[in-house]
C-alpha cells in the first residue's frame, strides 16, 4: 500500500517536473506573428516600387511615452492609411519613461525584431551607434526619404553625423536653442516692477529682491539643477554628451576644448547664483528636492524659472500649470545650434528590422503626410479632438490618446495648435530658427571609448559635486577647488586632451 | 490551533516573566509598534490631502486640507487596477505553493547527514547567491533559450527557487526533525518520500510557513519581473502598475540631463503629484498586509513532537 | 543532551556508505528518491542561474551587439580600470565593508533580543499584534522610505527643522547636506526595514525548541536570563550560523535602494553615503557599457566568496554541524 502511494506520489513529482519544463520549452503560444512574407532588404540598386508591388509588413515603433488608452483605435485608424499609401501596417510600442534605459539596452542585446527606435544624443546614440544597433541611412534616406531631405533644415542631417554619416533622422522642429526664463507677469505688474530693462541674469537682482520682500508666499528663483550655468542657459557645447567633461562656447568661435570649471563665465554664474542662494532667492532644498518645477509652478509658490527658451515657452508652461495667462518670458542669450538641439529628437532604424526601406518610408511619411502626423500625435479627429482650421480643441476623450510625444515624430510643423497655444506658433518658429549662430562643433560627437575608465570614475566626482555646486548651495571657492581637484585625481586632463584630439580631426576633414 | 504552550512546573509554575520585566517589555514594544505604524499613517494622510497644500507645506499628519483626488486619478483606470490585481494575485498564490514544494524538496535531502551528496548540492545551491552572469544573459535566456516573453510564467519562474530559503529550510530540517523519528520510521518501512511527506513537513510547520510568508511578499512586492518581461495587453502586476509612475519620476530626478534635453525639446511631463504617489503605495500595499496575520497561526509547533516522544 | 545535535545522531542511524572507491553508482541505487526530488529546482537553477552565468566573460570584454556576446573582442581587465582609479575606490570599498559589518551585527542582536522578548509576553493575540506591526516597514520600497526620510529631514518642510528643533529652541540643520547623521541614519533605516524580516526567521526558530527543557531549567529554578544563555541561544545556533554567513557572502553588496534614494543624490554625503553599487550605477549612467558593471558584480562575487569560504572555514573548526558546507 504505500509502496504504491510513494510510487503515485513520485509519478506525480516526475510529471510536475516535465510541465514545467516543457511548458518553458514551448514557451508562449499567442505571440504575434509579425511578418508572414518580410520583403527582403536590397535597398541599393533598386527603384521604389509602387504600393502594389510591396508586400505587406508591419512596422514597429518604439518610443519613450506612457502607453495610450486608445491605442488600438489609432493603430487601426493609421492602418488605412499606411495600407493604401506604402501598404504596411504600425505597432506602437510605447515604453515608459522609467523603464526606458533598461528596456531598449535588453532589447538590442537580445537582437529583438523591431523597425524604428526613438534615439537622441543625450540617451546613448552614439553609444548604441558603436554597438552596432542602428543602421546607417545614406542611402535609405537617397531612396525613399526625399521628403525628409525637402522639409528638414540642412543643419540637422549635418548636425546629427556620427563619423560622416547618419544613424537617425532627426525631429523637424525648433533648430535654435536660447536661455531666459519665465516668470509671473501677474505678479510684476501687481508689484508695479518694469521687466523691459532686464537683460541679463545680473538684472534680476533687483527684481528678486522685490519680490522676496513683497510676496514671500514665492520662491523667487526656483531650480533643481543648474541655473544660470545649465548648457543651454550659458552656451557650453559638450561636443556629444554633455555628461562628460569638455566644452567650448556655442556662441564664440574658439575651438580649444576645456574643462567648463576653467571657463570665466562659469565661474561667474557660480558666485551669482551662490549670491542670489544666499540672499535666500533661490529654493533652499534646490540640490536634494525632487519636486519639478513643473509640480511648484503648479502649486502656485514659483515666481520665476530658468528654461530653455522657445517661442511660445510661457504659455506652455502656462497651460500645464494652470496659469494661463499669467506667465512671460525673457531671452536673454544668443540663439544658437549645435548638436545638442539637431540631434536632440531623432528616430533610427534597428540593425534587426526586416524591411528598413519601409520603416523609411514611414518616417519620410512623417515628414511629409500632415494627415498621418497628426492622426499619430493627437489621435482621430472629431473623437479626441475637434478641429477649426489649424486650431484643435480637447474633448472629452482627449485623455483616451495624448501621448504628448509630437517632438518625437517626424516634422512638427505639419502639427495641429492647441487652441490654448499661439496660433502662429509655427510661423514664430521657423523664424527663431533664422539668424542662430552655428557652434564651430555642429556635427561632431566625441567617442568615449578610448578613455572609458576615466569617464566612468569621473562620473562619480561630478554628481559629488556639480549639483550643489550650481544651484548655488554651497561655497563657491572651496568647495570648486575641491571640485578640480577630484577632477584632475580621476584623469580629467586625459578625456579634455582625447575629446581636443577627435575634434581637431573633426575640424580638419571638414 | 493553540500558539505556543507553556509549560508548567517548579517554582515558577508557568514560567512566566515577572510583572515588572513583563511590563517593560510590553511599554517597549508599544513604543515600537508606534515607531513602525506612524509613518504608514502619514502615507494614508499625504494620500488623502490635497496636492497644493502639500507642496506648501510638505507631509503633515494632519493636513490642512483633504482630498481624495488622487484615488479618484487612480481608479479612473480601473480596469486595468483590476486586471493587475488579479495578476499579481494569481502569481503570488502559484507562485508562493510550486515554490515551497520545489524547496523543500530540494532542503530535504541536503539536510541529511547520511547522503554523501549532500555537501555537493549545497554548493551548488549556494554558489547561485554570489556569482551572477549579469541581467543580459539572463534576459537572453528567458528570451531567446526559453522563448518566454510576455508570459505568466516569466513572472513566476525566476523567484521559484531562492537560494537563501533553500539553506534555511535545510539549517531548520537539520536542527528540528529528531533523528529517532526518521529512524523509526525506516525502520517501519517507509520510503524516502513518505518520510518526507508524513514526518518532516508536519514538524516543519514554523519555517515552512515563515519561507512560505517571504516568498508571498517577493512574488508580490515584484515590479521587475513585470517590467522587463510583459509589454503587451498590460498582463503587469499591481506592484509595476504602480510603481512605473515612481521609476518615470526617479528617471528624470536622477538624469538631469535627460531631462533637460527633453524639455528642450518639447516635451512636457505630467506626473502624479506627491498625493497621487503616495495612494499609490497604498493600493500597492492593500491585500498584502493581511498575508502576515494569516501566516501565523502555522507558526506553532510541530505536531506529532509529542506522539513520537511518548 | 542539549549538546548533541539532530545531525550527529542522524550519522549514527543512517551511517555513510562505506567502501575503498565509494561508488557513485551505489549512491544513486540507494538514495535515487532524493535526485527525483531535487529534480525540479536543480532544472530551475540550470536554466535561471548556470547557463546565463556563461555572461560572467562579459566582464572581461568591450561588448557590440551587432558581434554578440560571443563574438565582441576580449579586452583584459580594462573594464575593471574605473573602480580602482581614484581615492574614491577607497572611500566606496571602506563604506560597503563598514556599513554593511554593522548591519550584520545589528540584523542578529536586535531581531533576536525581540524575537526571545516577543516570546514571553503573556498575551498571545498582543504578540501577534506586535509581530504584524513590526513587519509593515518591510512592505515600503525605498524609494517610498526615501519620501519619508524627506519628510522628516527636508531643509525647508522637514519634520525636524519645521516642528521638532524650534520647539527645542535650536538651530535648523541643513540635514543633507550634514555628512555626520549619515552614518547613523542610515543604518536605523535599515533596521527599521528589516526588523520585521529577521524577527519571524528567529521566532520560528525559537519555537522549534523542545518545551522540556525549558521544563528541566524550571524545575532547576533556572531565570530567565539563564534560559536564554544556556537553551535558547545555543539551541538556535545553526541558524544563527548560517544567516551570519549568508550575509556575510554578501558582504560586498550593498542595499540599493538604501544608499541611492534615500540620501537623495546629494553629492555633499557621497563620501559616507556612497557604496560600490551606486558608484557603479552612476558610471553605468554616463557610460552605458554592461562590461563595466559586470566587472564590478565579478568583483563583488569573487571578495564575497572568498570571505564565505574563509568563515566557514572558520564555523568547522569551532562546531563542523554548523557550517554551511
Amino acid at each position: 500500500m504505500k509502496q504504491v502511494k510513494q510510487k503515485t506520489f513520485m509519478l506525480l513529482l516526475l510529471m510536475l517536473t516535465i510541465v514545467l519544463v516543457v511548458s518553458a520549452c514551448s514557451g508562449n503560444n499567442s505571440k504575434t506573428n509579425n511578418n508572414p512574407e518580410p520583403t527582403k532588404d536590397s535597398a541599393a540598386t533598386e527603384e521604389e516600387p509602387p504600393a502594389s508591388d510591396l508586400k505587406p509588413y508591419k512596422i514597429s515603433l518604439v518610443y519613450p511615452g506612457t502607453p495610450q488608452t486608445d491605442e488600438k483605435k489609432v493603430e487601426e485608424a493609421l492602418n488605412k492609411l499606411l495600407t493604401e499609401k506604402i501598404n504596411a501596417t504600425i505597432d506602437l510600442m510605447p515604453i515608459d519613461w522609467g523603464a526606458w534605459d533598461d528596456k531598449i539596452n535588453l532589447m538590442i542585446a537580445s537582437h529583438e525584431e523591431v523597425d524604428i527606435i526613438f534615439t537622441a544624443q543625450w540617451n546613448g546614440h552614439a553609444n548604441n551607434v558603436s554597438k552596432g544597433a542602428f543602421l546607417e541611412l545614406g542611402d535609405l534616406i537617397d531612396q525613399y526619404g526625399k521628403g525628409i531631405v525637402d522639409s528638414l533644415d540642412p543643419a540637422f542631417l549635418e548636425g546629427a553625423k556620427i563619423n560622416g554619416k547618419n544613424y537617425g533622422i532627426p525631429t523637424n522642429k525648433e533648430l535654435a536653442a536660447a536661455g531666459g526664463i519665465v516668470y509671473r507677469k501677474d505678479v510684476t505688474d501687481e508689484l508695479g516692477i518694469d521687466m523691459s530693462n532686464v537683460k541679463t541674469p545680473q538684472d534680476l537682482d533687483a527684481v528678486y529682491a522685490v519680490v522676496k520682500a513683497k510676496r514671500p508666499d514665492l520662491t523667487p528663483l526656483y531650480t533643481t539643477a543648474g541655473v544660470f550655468n545649465s548648457h543651454f542657459f550659458a552656451n557650453y557645447d559638450f561636443l556629444g554628451d554633455s555628461t562628460i567633461p569638455g566644452a567650448i562656447l556655442k556662441d564664440e568661435a574658439g575651438t580649444t576644448v576645456t574643462s567648463i570649471e576653467k571657463i570665466e563665465r562659469y565661474k561667474q554664474y557660480l558666485n551669482l547664483t551662490r549670491d542670489y542662494f544666499k540672499k535666500g532667492y533661490i529654493n533652499a532644498d534646490a540640490a536634494t528636492t525632487q519636486v519639478s518645477s513643473g509640480d511648484a509652478w503648479k502649486a502656485g509658490t514659483v515666481f520665476s524659472t530658468v528654461e530653455p527658451m522657445k517661442p511660445g515657452k510661457d504659455a506652455e508652461i502656462a497651460s500645464a500649470s494652470g496659469l494661463t495667462g499669467k506667465l512671460a518670458q525673457i531671452i536673454m542669450t544668443e540663439k544658437t545650434v549645435a548638436t545638442s538641439e539637431t540631434a536632440g529628437s531623432m528616430l533610427g532604424i534597428s540593425s534587426t528590422s526586416k524591411d528598413p526601406a519601409r520603416a523609411m518610408m514611414l518616417i519620410n511619411l512623417l515628414h511629409t503626410d500632415k494627415e498621418i502626423n497628426n492622426l499619430l500625435n493627437f489621435g482621430i479627429e472629431g473623437e479626441h479632438y475637434t478641429r477649426n482650421g489649424e486650431i484643435i480643441t480637447a474633448t472629452d476623450s482627449t485623455a483616451n490618446y495624448n501621448p504628448g510625444s509630437a517632438w518625437m515624430f517626424g516634422n512638427q510643423f505639419l502639427n495641429y495648435v492647441w487652441d490654448t497655444e499661439d496660433p502662429d506658433k509655427w510661423a514664430k518658429f521657423k523664424e527663431f530658427n533664422q539668424n542662430a549662430k552655428v557652434s564651430p562643433a555642429l556635427g561632431f560627437v566625441f567617442n568615449s571609448e578610448p578613455v572609458k575608465a576615466e569617464v566612468g570614475a569621473l562620473a562619480n566626482v561630478i554628481r559629488q559635486y556639480q549639483r550643489a555646486l550650481e544651484t548655488g548651495s554651497v561655497d563657491v571657492d572651496k568647495i570648486l577647488a575641491e571640485y578640480e581637484a577630484k577632477l584632475k585625481d580621476a584623469g580629467v586632463d586625459k578625456v579634455i586632451a582625447e575629446k581636443q584630439k577627435q575634434f581637431d580631426e573633426f575640424l580638419a576633414s571638414k | 490551533m493553540e500558539a505556543v504552550e507553556k509549560i508548567s512546573s517548579g517554582s515558577n509554575p508557568k514560567n512566566q516573566l515577572s510583572i515588572p520585566a513583563s511590563l517593560g517589555i510590553n511599554v517597549f514594544f508599544i513604543i515600537y509598534s508606534l515607531l513602525c505604524i506612524i509613518p504608514l499613517v502619514l502615507i494614508v494622510m499625504v494620500s488623502i490631502s490635497d496636492e497644493g497644500t502639500v507642496v506648501r507645506e510638505g507631509y503633515q499628519f494632519i493636513p490642512s486640507k483633504l482630498d481624495l483626488a488622487a484615488y479618484q486619478f487612480l481608479f479612473k483606470d480601473a480596469t486595468q487596477i483590476i486586471r493587475s490585481y488579479s495578476i499579481s494575485i494569481l502569481v503570488t498564490i502559484v507562485g508562493t505553493t510550486l515554490s515551497l514544494i520545489i524547496m523543500a524538496l530540494y532542503a530535504y535531502p541536503i539536510s541529511r547527514a547520511d547522503f554523501p551528496h549532500a555537501k555537493f548540492f549545497t554548493f551548488f545551491v549556494f554558489f547561485t547567491m554570489l556569482f551572477s552572469g549579469g541581467l543580459v544573459p539572463w534576459y537572453l535566456v528567458y528570451v531567446q533559450v526559453l522563448d518566454l516573453k510576455d508570459t505568466l510564467l516569466a513572472l513566476i519562474m525566476p523567484l521559484l527557487v531562492a537560494a537563501f530559503f533553500v539553506l534555511i529550510i535545510r539549517t531548520f530540517f537539520q536542527t528540528t526533525i529528531p533523528a529517532a523519528v526518521l529512524e523509526s520510521a525506516k525502520i517501519d518501512g517507509a520510503g524516502e518520500l513518505t518520510i518526507f511527506a508524513k514526518i518532516v513537513l508536519p514538524l516543519s510547520l514554523p519555517v515552512l510557513a515563515t519561507v512560505a510568508l517571504f516568498q508571498t511578499l517577493t512574488y508580490w512586492n515584484d515590479w521587475f519581473l513585470s517590467l522587463v518581461f510583459i509589454t503587451k495587453d498590460g498582463n503587469i502586476t499591481v506592484q509595476y502598475l504602480m510603481y512605473k509612475t515612481m521609476l518615470n519620476i526617479q528617471f528624470l530626478a536622477n538624469n538631469s540631463t535627460a531631462a533637460a534635453a527633453i524639455t528642450a525639446a518639447g516635451g512636457t511631463f505630467k506626473f502624479p503629484s506627491e498625493t497621487v504617489r503616495m495612494a499609490m503605495v497604498v493600493v500597492g500595499i492593500g491585500p498584502i498586509i493581511f498575508a502576515y496575520p494569516f501566516f501565523q497561526k502555522y507558526f506553532v509547533k510541530g505536531l506529532t513532537v509529542g506522539a513520537v516522544k511518548g | 543532551m542539549a549538546e548533541q545535535t539532530s545531525k550527529a545522531l542522524t550519522t549514527a542511524y543512517f551511517p555513510k556508505i562505506k567502501a575503498r572507491k565509494t561508488s557513485h553508482l551505489l549512491i544513486f541505487r540507494k538514495y535515487w528518491m532524493f535526485y527525483v526530488m531535487m529534480l525540479p529546482a536543480i532544472v530551475l537553477l540550470v536554466f535561471n542561474n548556470y547557463i546565463p552565468m556563461f555572461g560572467i566573460i562579459i566582464a572581461f570584454k568591450s561588448i557590440n551587439y551587432a558581434d554578440g556576446i560571443l563574438g565582441s573582442a576580449w579586452n583584459g581587465l580594462t573594464n575593471f580600470e574605473y573602480l580602482f582609479k581614484t581615492s574614491d575606490a577607497w572611500i566606496i570599498t571602506r563604506n560597503t565593508l563598514l556599513y554593511n559589518s554593522g548591519f550584520i551585527i545589528l540584523n542578529l542582536i536586535f531581531p533576536l533580543a525581540f524575537a526571545i522578548m516577543l516570546n514571553e509576553i503573556r498575551s498571545r493575540f498582543v504578540a501577534k499584534l506586535h509581530q504584524t506591526i513590526m513587519f509593515l516597514p518591510y512592505f515600503l520600497s525605498m524609494v517610498v522610505i526615501s519620501y519619508l526620510v524627506f519628510g522628516f529631514m527636508s531643509d525647508e518642510h522637514g519634520y525636524l527643522n519645521s516642528s521638532l528643533l524650534p520647539a527645542l529652541g535650536l538651530e535648523k540643520v541643513n540635514w543633507y547636506f550634514t555628512q555626520e547623521v549619515w552614518p547613523y541614519v542610515l543604518p536605523i533605516v535599515n533596521t527599521w526595514k528589516s526588523m520585521g524580516y529577521f524577527t519571524v526567521i528567529y521566532m520560528a526558530a525559537i519555537i522549534g525548541i523542545d518545551d522540556e527543557y525549558y521544563e528541566a531549567a524550571t524545575i532547576d529554578g533556572a531565570s530567565k536570563w539563564k534560559q536564554m544563555t544556556s537553551i535558547t541561544i545555543p539551541l538556535i545556533m545553526p541558524v544563527i550560523t548560517i544567516m551570519t554567513l549568508l550575509q556575510i557572502g554578501k558582504i560586498f553588496n550593498a542595499d540599493f535602494g538604501l544608499f541611492f534614494q534615500v540620501p537623495r543624490e546629494s553629492g555633499v554625503l557621497f563620501p559616507v553615503t556612497n557604496v560600490i553599487d551606486t558608484y557603479v550605477y552612476r558610471t553605468f549612467l554616463t557610460v552605458g557599457d554592461i562590461g563595466l558593471s559586470s566587472a564590478a558584480g565579478l568583483l563583488q562575487s569573487v571578495v564575497g566568496f572568498t570571505l564565505v569560504f574563509l568563515s566557514n572555514w572558520v564555523v568547522r573548526r569551532i562546531n563542523k554541524d554548523n557550517a554551511l558546507f
